[in-house]
């Protein structure tokens, strides 16, 4: 690709290759509305945990006792303390498969808002605005009392189906509350995964596709050769921000511990900061595990960092 | 042209933040006059329990002596903690005056966000404030935080549910033991998933005062240094009583909190159709539940008041309201509700802040405290809670009522849910001792803060 | 300069071909719906989306429901599947509280900030990165993809501090800074996107054919990006409508609170008494409602932006 300066920049045509000599400062100014504010809101903040992380900061240090620094001991109790591999394998899971779950079911929806007649693909957009226009304190209040123990809709229906779920408890055991986790977090993300996916195929020309059907390619043939290739980049940046999402998912799990369940088995990486945080008011140990969470949200992503990039490149 | 939009728009930013940040901001850092009518000081209030009669009573009389102007602040209980370590350590943002949890007050003394109060003990009522809630206060022998009101935990029952399985009033507590059990086998309305005395798996509030009633403490201190003593002898036959209530009494589940249990008391059998016949099923659960004893205002027969809104209406031929029995007959040790009230050690009117405590703990406030049933901080005035069988119960369990550890590190063992874990595991322990020694291993070095 | 413009109304897909410069293509004869519809696969897919469109819908379908119920039909053991006898009492209860319209107002806002100057910040920073090529762009893309992976709970000590300083807490734009902060990253990403879909040589086509470079980009490439903007509009509202953690340290005033804080806080004075599930679902229905209006309208605008997608003949 060469350089495309055409918005906002000057009306001749460009030299590809080679950036326009009166453009050279435009790019700079473009950015620095959006740097500014990234350093206001984010500058301090990440400096501060930064050096929190290898500081003693508790409770006593934010009530200005000098804290004392500890260069990197805080890691080091971290990364002996077997709790909090366990929390990490969890998480790891949990985001892992409940990235890819949310990911197969907007992209099935996606393609069926594109396939279905026009009703009942707005009958289909509505419901899905409507449960992505959820707040998620009260979609986690919804969700919450469909699982009550006892008046909850869910045992009612499964017990009318004959099945023995009279007040069965879901959150209890950390594999059901785990299961019902990520059926709130996937109703959830689902909505937006679908449309943003559905925003790239209309972006699909239907001239092409119907000229492909035409000349005889199949369904899958059409959508591995003409529909993914287009939307890739969007199918790409969904799914990391489905797996960064994921990975510290926090306002769901931390109601729903609220609602039941042992918090110790049902921390996730989010939840695990909190505790430490405000719980334990053990600020030094939660700007590690926060350190620590940012480095392996690289390391889970790089490899569609670096393509991403690439592809930027190209 | 492209230099100048860029330009244009970063200013056009700059300016409608400015613009806006102005707006809201204009009503602060009016504090520079020695004059006190300009003066405003904030005080928390946590949750929604100190009605509003006494909020506009509290901003009337602090503006009648002091002239300058109270600013009450609700901070929800869930949030309190949070909001008071960002606040309070701030100069310029911290409430002057503001209320905690009686279990978070030793947390916040330690580390000094109060003002030392010492010298305003006597004249604010002295030894006749609740002692074990100014212990929480003080570290050394200096007051930091006071009592503002006390509340506590009593046992409510479906009277005519325990009388249909011929179950007497207990007087004791192993009658009481004994007596749930017998109820939960009788289960005399054939109720699935019925509990002779409701206690959820990790509502350990409500279960420390098996510990207590046993002479059982959750943790000691020698030379400040504090130690868990679960596996103690005395702590772990409360335990096993506990054990055996959640086996043979209770059907809470075992991740339930001390949180809305009054409801399983509750008949909701009024749903009728057209014809007048019950269509809903009940629901009616538990015979006998524990709860803070203003959890009378939630049980009863179901109503509305004059705005249309539900309302439960308390019955005496179904209900009844007694203090947890003790081994001795007199009522049982149980955790006390209530909370603390202190100084920020960081306000800019220390000389306002210490009227307003005056105002608070003046005998006409005390009473106001007393007649909306919180119990007042001055023993003197808690004649004002009245004598009804709610007041009476609330009195005699708090005669012997008791409060979590005075531990520096009491709010993180309370932040990080241990109690409510250890609770959850004691049901299907078989080794309890074992178990409590686990967690005394966890507990120790989180009290003392480490 | 032709192009064509394909009808949403009667097409099975609402699609927008992008303009070409070559002659369009010859439409199948009964592409539309008319014919398709009567395919059985298509039935059986139709089916499928109906009953998924009742799933999804559930829960939101749950909390109406339950917002018109009176609290004793909700304490029943058996639940009640619709709002038969029911009344706007709960509606009435919690709009008496006098609390609501203030967190409207903020939330509202603080949603309307967050949401123009982040499109605004991000289409500039978007425009920066797929038109030019520059030095540092490499960092600055990087950057914009390291920060959305910052977990934000443990950030919120320093950013109180931050706002602390600048005399911003309990304020508006403090607030919002924080928002657009969190969401510029993400919408500058999802942005590039779109800009580098739009090509260049098509602006340069309209200008050669005598239109001015505002003219070209009003009617070609905005038109191409609407809908990036539009989801990156609704991504970005979401957000600042939605969050919690942050709007919790930074707004302590009870009179500068947010939905999300409001509603939670209605919820924690309900537990005080016994939960009075009613109202809550009510509350949480009024909070939900502006997020519904706000999608009604733009999903009007995304339309609209794709029908006017077409250039003038």
């Amino acid at each position: 690709m060469t350089t495309k300066n055409l918005v906002l920049a000057q009306a001749d045509p460009p030299r590809p290759g080679r950036p326009h000599k009166k453009g050279r400062l435009t790019p700079y100014v473009l950015v620095i509305p959006a740097c500014a504010i990234l350093i206001l809101a984010l500058g301090y903040p990440l400096v501060w945990q930064f050096t929190t992380s290898m500081q003693k900061f508790g409770l006593a240090q934010q009530f200005g006792q000098p804290p004392e620094f500890v260069w990197f001991d805080n890691y080091v109790t971290l990364f002996t303390d077997p709790y909090m591999w366990a929390v990490v394998a969890r998480s790891l899971a949990f985001c892992l498969i409940t990235a890819g779950v949310t990911m197969a079911i907007g992209t099935l929806m996606a393609l069926l808002m594109n396939a279905v007649h026009n009703a009942v693909r707005i009958t289909l957009q509505i419901s899905l605005l409507l449960a992505w226009a959820m707040p998620v304190v009260a979609a986690m209040t919804v969700w919450n009392w469909l699982i009550d123990w006892r008046r909850g809709v869910l045992n009612s229906v499964l017990s009318g189906m004959g099945l023995d779920f009279q007040n069965h408890n879901w959150l209890a055991n950390p594999m059901s509350f785990f299961l019902i986790a990520m059926v709130i977090v996937v109703w959830m993300s689902v909505p937006f995964v679908a449309f943003s996916i559905y925003a790239g195929l209309t972006q699909v020309s239907t001239e092409v596709l119907e000229a492909a059907q035409l000349d005889g390619a199949r369904l899958s043939q059409r959508l591995r050769f003409i529909i993914v290739p287009i939307i890739r980049p969007v199918l790409a940046i969904i799914l990391l921000l489905q797996v960064i999402w994921d990975l510290r998912v926090f306002t769901q799990i931390r109601l729903l511990q609220d609602a039941g369940s042992i918090a110790s088995e049902t921390n996730l990486l989010g939840t695990y900061i909190y505790q430490l945080g405000v719980g334990s008011s053990d600020f030094a140990m939660a700007s590690a595990v926060s350190i620590f969470v940012l480095v392996l949200t690289v390391a889970l992503s790089w490899f569609y960092v670096r393509s991403m990039l690439k592809e930027d490149d190209s | 042209m492209k230099r100048k939009l860029a330009s244009l728009a970063a200013l056009a930013t700059a300016s409608a933040l400015v613009l806006a940040g102005c707006s809201s901001n204009a009503d602060r850092g009016a504090d520079a006059s020695a004059d006190n009518s300009v003066k405003t000081i904030t005080l928390w209030l946590a949750g929604s329990d100190t009605p509003d009669e006494l909020r506009e009573y509290l901003k009337t009389e602090f503006n009648k002596e002091t002239g300058a102007t109270l600013n009450i602040q609700q901070q929800d209980w869930g949030d309190l903690v949070t909001k008071l370590t960002t606040s309070l350590p701030d100069a310029n943002n911290t409430p002057d005056v503001t209320e905690l949890g009686n279990t978070q007050s030793s947390t916040f003394t330690n580390v000094g966000a109060f003002l030392n109060i010492t010298d305003m003990y006597d004249e604010l009522g002295g030894s006749k404030l609740l002692q074990s809630f100014v212990d929480a206060g003080m570290v050394g022998d200096k007051n930091y935080s006071l009592p503002y009101y006390f509340g506590s935990r009593a046992v409510f029952t479906r009277s005519d549910v325990w009388a249909a399985a011929g179950v007497e009033q207990p007087k004791t507590l192993d009658e009481f033991n004994a007596g749930v059990a017998a109820i939960n086998a009788a289960n005399p309305l054939n109720i699935p998933d019925f509990s002779g005395f409701y206690l959820g798996g990790q509502d350990w509030r409500n279960g420390i005062s098996w510990i207590f009633a046993n002479d059982g403490e959750l943790a000691t201190v020698k030379d400040g240094k504090w130690t868990s003593t679960l596996a103690s002898e005395n702590t772990l036959k409360g335990l096993e009583q506990l054990q055996q209530l959640y086996k043979s009494a209770s059907n809470a589940p075992n991740d339930a909190k001390d949180s809305n249990q009054y409801i399983y008391l509750n008949d909701s059998d009024e749903i009728k159709d057209a014809e007048g016949a019950v269509t809903a099923s009940t629901s009616l659960s538990a015979a006998s539940i524990m709860a803070p004893t203003w959890a009378h205002w939630s049980i009863g027969t179901l109503g509305t008041d004059d705005a249309g809104k539900a309302t439960r209406t308390w019955d005496d031929t179904k209900n009844a309201v007694f203090a947890l029995p003790g081994n001795d007959g007199k009522p049982a040790p149980v955790f006390a509700g209530g909370s603390n009230i202190g100084i920020s050690a960081k306000s800019k009117n220390p000389e306002l802040a210490k009227s307003l405590m005056k105002i608070i703990f003046s005998k006409d406030y005390q009473t106001m405290l007393g007649t909306n049933g919180l119990g007042p901080a001055n023993s003197d005035h808690v004649d004002s809670l009245g004598d009804d069988q709610f007041a009476k119960a609330l009195i005699a369990s708090a005669s012997n009522s008791k409060l979590t550890p005075a531990a520096p590190g009491w709010a993180t063992v309370e932040g990080s849910l241990v109690m409510e874990e250890f609770f959850n595991k004691i049901e299907a322990s078989t080794d309890l001792k074992a178990l409590a020694q686990e967690y005394d291993k966890k507990l120790t070095p989180m009290l003392n803060g480490e | 300069m032709t192009s064509t413009v394909q009808s949403t109304g009667t097409a099975a897909v609402p699609s927008r071909t992008r303009p070409q410069r070559t002659a369009p293509p010859i439409r199948q004869q009964g592409a539309g719906s008319g014919n398709r519809s009567f395919r059985p696969g298509r039935i059986v897919l139709g089916v499928v989306g109906i009953v998924i469109s009742l799933i999804w819908v559930f829960p939101v379908y749950w909390m109406l429901n339950s917002s018109l119920l009176p609290n004793v039909v909700l304490q029943s053991t058996t639940p009640t599947w619709l709002p038969f006898g029911g009344s706007f009492d709960n509606f009435v209860a919690v709009f008496s509280g006098g609390t609501f319209l203030p967190a409207l107002g903020m939330s509202t806002a603080i949603a309307i900030i967050t949401v123009v100057f982040c499109l605004l910040f991000a289409f500039l920073g978007a425009l920066a990165i797929s038109r030019f090529r520059f030095r540092g762009r490499k960092a600055f893309v990087l950057a914009v993809l390291l920060i959305q992976m910052l977990p934000a709970e443990g950030l919120f000590i320093a950013q109180y501090k931050l706002m602390g300083s600048l005399n911003m807490l309990n304020s508006i734009v403090g607030v919002s800074i924080i928002y657009i902060a969190a969401v510029v990253p993400f919408t500058i990403w999802m942005l590039r996107g779109f800009v580098a879909g739009v090509p260049a040589d098509l602006e340069e086509a309209a200008m050669i054919d005598g239109l001015s470079r505002t003219q070209a980009f009003m009617r070609i490439t905005f038109p191409l990006l609407a809908p990036g903007l539009v989801a990156s509009g609704v991504y970005a509202f979401l957000q600042a409508w939605n969050e919690f953690t942050v709007a919790l340290v930074l707004l302590q005033d009870n009179s500068s609170q947010t939905l999300p804080l409001w509603l939670r806080g209605f919820i924690q004075a309900s537990a005080s008494r016994a939960t009075d599930w009613g109202q809550v679902m009510a509350a949480s229905t009024l909070v939900a409602i502006p997020v519904i209006i706000f999608f009604l309208f733009v999903q009007g605008r995304m339309t609209s932006g794709l029908v006017s997608g077409a250039v003038k003949g």
